[in-house]
């Protein structure tokens, strides 16, 4: 029987890849007897899920606020128009 | 559908927050992100003799950009990385888990429906505890779920060891993100 920290690898690990036919069968018998892992998974899967749909709509979290700075902007500006206009020492 | 690329003068005006906001997204560092974004537009100057307008003009952006992130993260991976991954790996001092195995944190408040996770502020509450993370785990944990990097691709980039170092790991980040998340998001 598996402990619920080994559970716990394998309720993360089977979000990145096919579990082994042992690996199924242990989290399984393990999941059966605990609802923490039971919950503990489908947490897991929902979070998981809820970044890839981040992640695809590249809503990552960041609001339209996030902005860069105006220093920031106006330093790559001249750093692009440098290599743009390489001539123009103004 | 082939596209054509803007002059590259508009590129900063028209991609440039998008840019910011990506790399934000990842490296959580505005001064990192800012660079980012310079080095995006530079390598974007040389490259578009070569676009060849198969994808859309910030498609292309950005995915020079993701390039530029995984430098990024695997310079950042030279240093000192070992001694922090065995550190975490051989820590008996769990805070999850107590010696034998069982869940020692309080679970009381489980379980979210999904529907609530896709709010503004459950969204803001996750970058939250996700900043919250040792720089490491929060590298790993974003080249995994926003970048869709397979396990041996995340190992390479970060000098990782093992692949079962890496399950380890990132078994470890979602335990604490789920943690972080059950404690400071209250689900009205």
């Amino acid at each position: 029987m598996l402990t619920c920290k080994e559970a716990s690898l394998l309720a993360s690990k089977k979000l990145d890849k096919n579990l082994t036919l042992r690996e199924r069968i242990e989290f399984s018998l393990h999941t059966a007897m605990c609802g923490l892992c039971r919950y503990y998974a489908k947490d897991l899967q929902a979070l998981h899920r809820l970044m890839q749909k981040m992640a695809k709509r590249d809503n990552t979290g960041l609001i339209e606020s996030t902005k860069l700075s105006e220093q920031a902007r106006e330093r790559i500006k001249q750093t692009m128009s440098k290599v743009l206009h390489p001539i123009d020492k103004s | 559908m082939t596209h054509e690329l803007s002059p590259p003068e508009q590129w900063l005006q028209l991609y440039g927050d998008i840019l910011y906001r990506y790399g934000m997204a990842r490296v959580r560092d505005s001064e990192i992100a800012e660079d980012l974004v310079q080095e995006t537009l530079l390598a974007a100057l040389k490259a578009q003799a070569n676009y060849a307008g198969q994808a859309a003009e910030q498609t292309w952006l950005i995915g020079i950009l993701k390039h530029k992130i995984i430098d990024y993260f695997r310079k950042a991976s030279r240093e000192k990385v070992s001694e922090f991954d065995e550190q975490l790996l051989t820590d008996d001092n769990d805070d999850y888990f107590d010696q034998q195995g069982n869940w020692k944190v309080d679970l009381s408040i489980w379980s979210k429906p999904e529907k609530a996770m896709e709010q503004e502020e459950f969204i803001q509450v996750l970058q939250a505890c996700i900043n919250l993370l040792p720089e490491r785990m929060a590298q790993l944990f974003v080249l995994r779920e926003f970048e869709d990097m397979k396990s041996e691709e995340i190992c390479e980039v970060m000098s990782i060891t093992s692949l079962n170092n890496f399950w380890v790991m990132l078994s470890r980040v979602r335990v604490q993100l789920r943690h972080c998340l059950d404690i400071n998001w209250i689900n009205q």
